[in-house]
């Protein structure tokens, strides 16, 4: 009877604790499917026509073509896409307006529908490890198609054609982002493990697609 | 007594997968795919062969450029890594006239630049350079290729200002970090007491090249030729620290909730074996 009593009490133990972190959970799980209903809203591209960028606007006139919609439905991202350059370190930037639900086009190489790799990148998760917009980029798989809609409205079709995983200073740069051999549109996101002394994580996922 | 026993048992079986079934969640491994997919190499060329007029170049069979002339240079190509057959014929005699067959090997991802040098048909060869085209922000990547076979060694200044010093035949200096801009570039040959002079605008977070070609004594005659190409930058940061608490978030992250079921399983492995004890008891 004492060791039954002693086994009741750890499996009480044990229920409250996995109880407790089910009972986080399912607040995480509602607002997990809360972050990824949020990727597929349309939401409006800020810092670009609108509001504080009136003053570039009114300064230059904006070119044309300019992408600023990313379409995959065979992992279901909708996504706003902001401009992106580079860092002061020389890495490429991230997006900085809606960074979770966003993706980023690196401003300084091509458009999607010029000669070389355009590339837009994405986060993969957010602080605390919910799911960012690039969560199942992983999930893309050869064959599948991207869109991209232009600011005229225009939309162009790309195609995965390879996918590879790199470790952050092996990554071939010049694939990636200077291949002048086609109309490529890379994109680009964390993979692998967090590497807490780094604040990184071990790789970086890249889906290259050439255009349709 | 006995129904005590299967009871214990069980317990016993059932805390053990548990528990197993728990660390395995707990430690959360997740298979990665391997990157199977190859990167090609990236290779520019430059005609830097006083020997050879306006060429045609192949290869592995197939004609790569027509036309090419002295002092042409190509933008980066991507071609499959590997060995590759490189022939360079006059300009509409036909791969079977090649003055030029060389083996260059290039390495996957990297990019190069290859230059078609030589002043006879017995040195004509490819000189190849390995390029690092990752950009430096906010300023200019500059290197000097030196391909003129009788310049000797040249100094290269901009402004006043010594950029490279006393580079050989056949050889790139390092990449030097310039302001973007307007530059006069002057290239002085000691060995001919003769200066040629370029002027080139270039700009930020791009990699400049200066070829220095041809013959101070003969022809074609030297001349600069400068190129840019696109910087590249480095990869992004796209990942987060999962064990980080979100600024709006109460609840803590999903990882954490882990180390409880990790405790737990812990304790049911040693109940398991504490009812063990019990029972031979």
């Amino acid at each position: 009877m004492h060791v039954i009593r002693v086994i009741l009490r750890l499996v009480a133990l044990v229920m409250i604790l996995v109880l407790g972190a089910c009972g986080n959970s399912a607040s995480k799980t509602a607002e997990l499917a809360t972050a990824r209903a949020n990727s597929g809203i349309s939401t409006p591209t800020r810092g670009f026509l609108a509001g504080g960028d009136a003053r570039k606007t009114a300064e230059k006139p904006v070119p044309l073509l300019i992408p600023v919609r990313l379409v995959i439905s065979a992992i279901e991202i909708n996504a706003s896409i902001e401009s992106v350059g580079i860092r002061p370190d020389g890495d490429l930037a991230t997006p900085a307006h809606n960074p979770w639900e966003d993706v980023g086009w690196y401003d300084l190489g091509p458009l999607p529908s010029e000669r070389g790799s355009s590339v837009i990148d994405g986060h993969l998760d957010r602080p605390g490890g919910y799911p960012a917009v690039f969560w199942r980029l992983r999930d893309m798989q050869v064959g599948d198609d991207v869109q991209v809609t232009s600011n005229a409205g225009k939309t162009l079709h790309f195609r995965v054609t390879r996918i590879a995983y790199y470790p952050p200073d092996q990554a071939p740069l010049q694939d990636i982002f200077g291949n002048l051999g086609g109309r490529y549109l890379n994109l680009i996101t964390c993979a692998g493990d967090w590497i807490p002394s780094q604040h990184q994580t071990t790789l970086r996922l890249v889906v290259y697609t050439s255009l349709d | 007594m006995e129904l005590n026993h299967s009871l214990a048992l069980t317990m016993r079986r059932l805390s053990l997968v548990l528990g197993v079934l728990a660390l395995i969640a707990f430690f959360g491994t997740q298979a990665k795919p391997a990157s199977a997919a190859t990167s090609p190499s990236f290779v520019r060329i430059i005609h830097a062969s006083p020997f050879v007029g306006t060429a045609d170049v192949f290869v592995d069979g197939s004609k790569l450029l027509s036309s090419f002339a002295f002092g042409a240079v190509t933008d980066y190509a991507a071609i499959p890594p590997g060995p590759h057959k490189v022939q360079i014929a006059l300009v509409g005699k036909g791969i079977g006239a090649s003055a030029l067959t060389e083996t260059l090997t290039v390495n996957p991802g990297s990019a190069y630049t290859v230059a078609a040098i030589g002043t006879q048909a017995s040195n004509l060869s490819l000189q190849v350079f390995a390029d690092n085209n990752v950009l430096a922000p906010g300023t200019t990547k500059f290197r000097v290729y030196q391909l003129s076979p009788d310049a000797g060694s040249v100094t290269v200044a901009a402004g006043g200002q010594t950029l490279v010093n006393a580079i050989s035949y056949q050889n790139a200096s390092n990449y030097l970090i310039i302001p973007a801009g307007g530059y006069t570039f002057d290239v002085n040959s000691p060995t001919n007491n003769a200066t040629l002079s370029t002027s080139a605008t270039h700009d930020t977070n791009k990699v400049a090249s200066l070829f220095v070609v041809g013959m101070f004594n003969g022809t074609p005659k030297s001349a600069l030729v400068t190129a840019q190409a696109e910087g590249l930058p480095g990869v992004p940061n796209t990942g987060s620290d999962p064990y980080a608490l979100s600024r709006t978030d109460t609840v803590q992250s999903l990882t954490p909730w882990l180390w409880p079921l990790g405790i737990a399983s812990l304790l049911l492995i040693g109940s398991g074996f504490f009812i063990r004890k019990v029972i031979v008891k």
